[in-house]
């Protein structure tokens, strides 16, 4: 199996990285605007490189495609990929808003193609054990579950080896994003918890402006699930410090599930061997997932997109039912 | 020697942030020149805002500004600049960090001097001549303020009131000078030689991030960052920016301190320990040669 990869900013290094270690499937092209971009991954070995991706969606050679472009370009780019008879893992959020998902889910059932949205939150083990904990009833019945992840988001400092690399500037702009934290970080969460206790009934949220961007830099929203668990989710792009967790609440007992901040030397050797880094590693599983559904002609379930477009519409809901706290 | 003044602050609030400068000052016994326009520079080295050290405290800024009109003229013509960096634009820092909101609240012109005009200029430094830009702001403008943050930095040990001004260089892309890092510092405060350097060292960014409640004032910026890498509890003479400023006769190491001991700042930051030394000294090394690399995740 051949896969595409469009779009090479952080995340897309990430998913090319990750393809190159994968035993089912070879990458055969890539597309940015980045000419540096495309030239690493030539050196890289990947064999066809383009500054349009048009032109890497018409390869006849490239059976499927991993989008990791900005929001508002994921509508045009992914019904362009369903026209061209490729499968698509299409990175979060699946769009700026409603009308521009349902554009993507009509143009992949009008041509019958695969459609996962990237959730990688889904393939870490710990997240998994505790879903397992909770279908097994140990916890009793889920009451609370408080979904935090705060960082400093698409403003924390990178680098490519040691020179820095700026932030893009398509995230100052709500109209090119579709909103903040919410959409970036909460909609991890939102897609975990719905994973877990079902569809949302209500939605509250709080949205702050500490760095007087046009969208909120933090949230706090309060999620009713159908089944009656309360979902507090806690997402900020504020801190310097990252914390990634997952706390549940339950009548016989409480547990959580958090990304455990790998040490430096740890992911220092991970490195060194070529292997992904711990942080990294469900990242690498949710491809495998997406290469598996594909080969087995199954639609992937983690996420699909009509899940994420109901993701979308609990994050739409949260940005309509503000609480005002004065 | 030169003076270099420290006051302490009673509470992180504007009206002793006041208080502060105005006695950081008086302890130097300067005065203001008569001046017309007047250029404060502010760090504002990433998006990260002034709660964790890294970035000039817009509330910092405001009551200087207030000191300033004070003491020349309340209609004194006040530009804040900053310029590009190769991971920060100034438009969006500006924003974020509270300068726009100062702007409208203090009626002060913000600058990107990456956008701003400049003159190429050539400068001798170290035996060799450096092409620079001086941007027309600087240039024109009769009194000109280094409003720093006080900090540990990888490439040059420490980043205070010399390294500051490294960020009046309009050139965005800084990181291609970094491999001569230090002869562009002093070259750059050779071309633009401040008249005033202020710390805002109310919070101080470091492991863990300290609220120091300093303000430190010098009329000479090597006695400034010889002050602030003894309370950084490293010796002046290991920072080498702050060795050939001194060699370029940019001012002294020599200082003489007045107001609190400087003791009672440095006591919050002991001696790096060895160990801490040698891991840093690999983990650079593993970068240089390529042996671990970030790109390949």
């Amino acid at each position: 199996m051949s896969l595409g990869l469009i779009g090479l900013g952080y995340i897309g290094r990430v998913h090319l990285m990750n393809c190159l270690r994968l035993d089912d499937a070879r990458v055969t092209a890539v597309a940015d605007i980045s000419k540096k971009a495309l030239r690493n991954a030539k050196a890289l070995g990947v064999p066809y490189a383009y500054q349009d991706y048009n032109e890497l969606l018409k390869n006849p050679d490239v059976d499927a495609v991993i989008i990791s472009l900005p929001t508002y370009l994921h509508a045009e780019s992914a019904k362009v990929a369903a026209e061209n008879h490729k499968h698509i893992l299409l990175e979060k959020p699946i769009a700026r808003n409603k009308a521009e998902g349902e554009i993507i889910l009509s143009a992949v059932e009008k041509f019958h193609i695969k459609l996962m949205i990237g959730h990688p939150d889904r393939f870490t083990e710990e997240n998994q054990n505790l879903k397992t904990m909770m279908d097994k009833g140990e916890l009793g019945d889920i009451q609370v579950a408080y979904a935090t992840n705060i960082s400093s988001g698409p403003f924390m400092h990178r680098a490519d080896r040691d020179a820095p690399i700026p932030v893009p500037d398509w995230w100052w702009k709500k109209e090119l994003t579709g909103g903040g934290v919410l959409m970036d970080l909460g909609s991890h969460k939102i897609n975990l918890l719905r994973w877990f206790f079902g569809d949302v009934v209500g939605v509250k949220s709080y949205l702050g402006y500490r760095y007087n961007l046009e969208q909120e830099d933090h949230a706090i929203c309060t999620l009713k699930f159908e089944r009656g668990q309360i979902g507090i989710v806690n997402v900020g792009w504020f801190s310097q410090q990252s914390q990634d967790r997952l706390d549940v609440y339950g009548t016989t007992g409480h547990a959580y599930a958090g990304r455990k901040s790998s040490s430096r030397i740890k992911t220092a050797i991970q490195l060194m061997l070529r292997r992904p880094t711990s942080y990294f590693k469900s990242h690498l599983q949710e491809i495998e997932y997406f290469v598996d559904c594909i080969q087995k002609d199954e639609q992937p379930q983690h996420t699909s997109g009509e899940e994420a477009l109901k993701d979308l519409e609990v994050i739409e809901r949260a940005y309509a039912n503000q609480v005002k706290l004065s | 020697m030169s003076l270099v003044s420290l006051v302490k602050t009673e509470e992180n609030t504007i009206d002793s942030i006041k208080k502060g400068i105005i006695e950081s000052l008086k302890l130097i016994d300067h005065n203001f020149k008569p001046s017309e326009n007047v250029v404060i520079k502010p760090n504002l080295c990433y998006y990260w805002d002034y709660s964790t050290g890294y970035t000039t405290d817009p509330r910092f800024v405001s009551a200087l500004i207030d000191v300033i009109r004070e003491q020349i003229s309340p209609s004194v013509k006040i530009s804040i600049v900053e310029s590009d960096a190769s991971a920060m634009r100034s438009t969006y820092a500006f924003r974020m960090l509270g300068y726009e909101k100062l702007k409208k609240e203090k009626s002060v012109e913000l600058v990107n001097l990456s956008t701003d005009k400049s003159e190429e200029v050539e400068v001798a430094v170290n035996g060799q001549y450096l092409k620079l830009n001086l941007p027309e702001k600087i240039k024109s403008a009769d009194l000109l303020i280094n409003v720093p943050k006080i900090k540990y930095m990888t490439q040059t040990t420490i980043s205070c009131a010399l390294k500051n001004i490294f960020g009046c260089n309009p050139q965005s892309s800084k990181y291609k000078y970094h491999p001569m890092l230090n002869e562009v510092i002093v070259a750059l405060n050779k071309l633009m030689k401040f008249d005033l350097h202020i710390l805002d060292g109310i919070i101080v960014a470091g492991n863990p991030t300290c609220r120091l409640n300093l303000v430190m004032a010098s009329r000479d910026p090597v006695a400034f960052d010889a002050a602030c890498a003894r309370i950084l509890s490293i010796n002046p003479k290991k920072v080498k920016h702050v060795v050939l400023a001194n060699r370029e006769g940019l001012g002294t190491p020599n200082f003489i301190p007045v107001g609190e001991s400087l003791e009672s700042f440095s006591k919050h930051y002991p001696k790096t320990k060895t160990t801490t030394k040698v891991l840093l000294l690999g983990y650079k090394l593993a970068l240089k040669t390529g042996l671990l690399n970030p790109d390949l995740l």
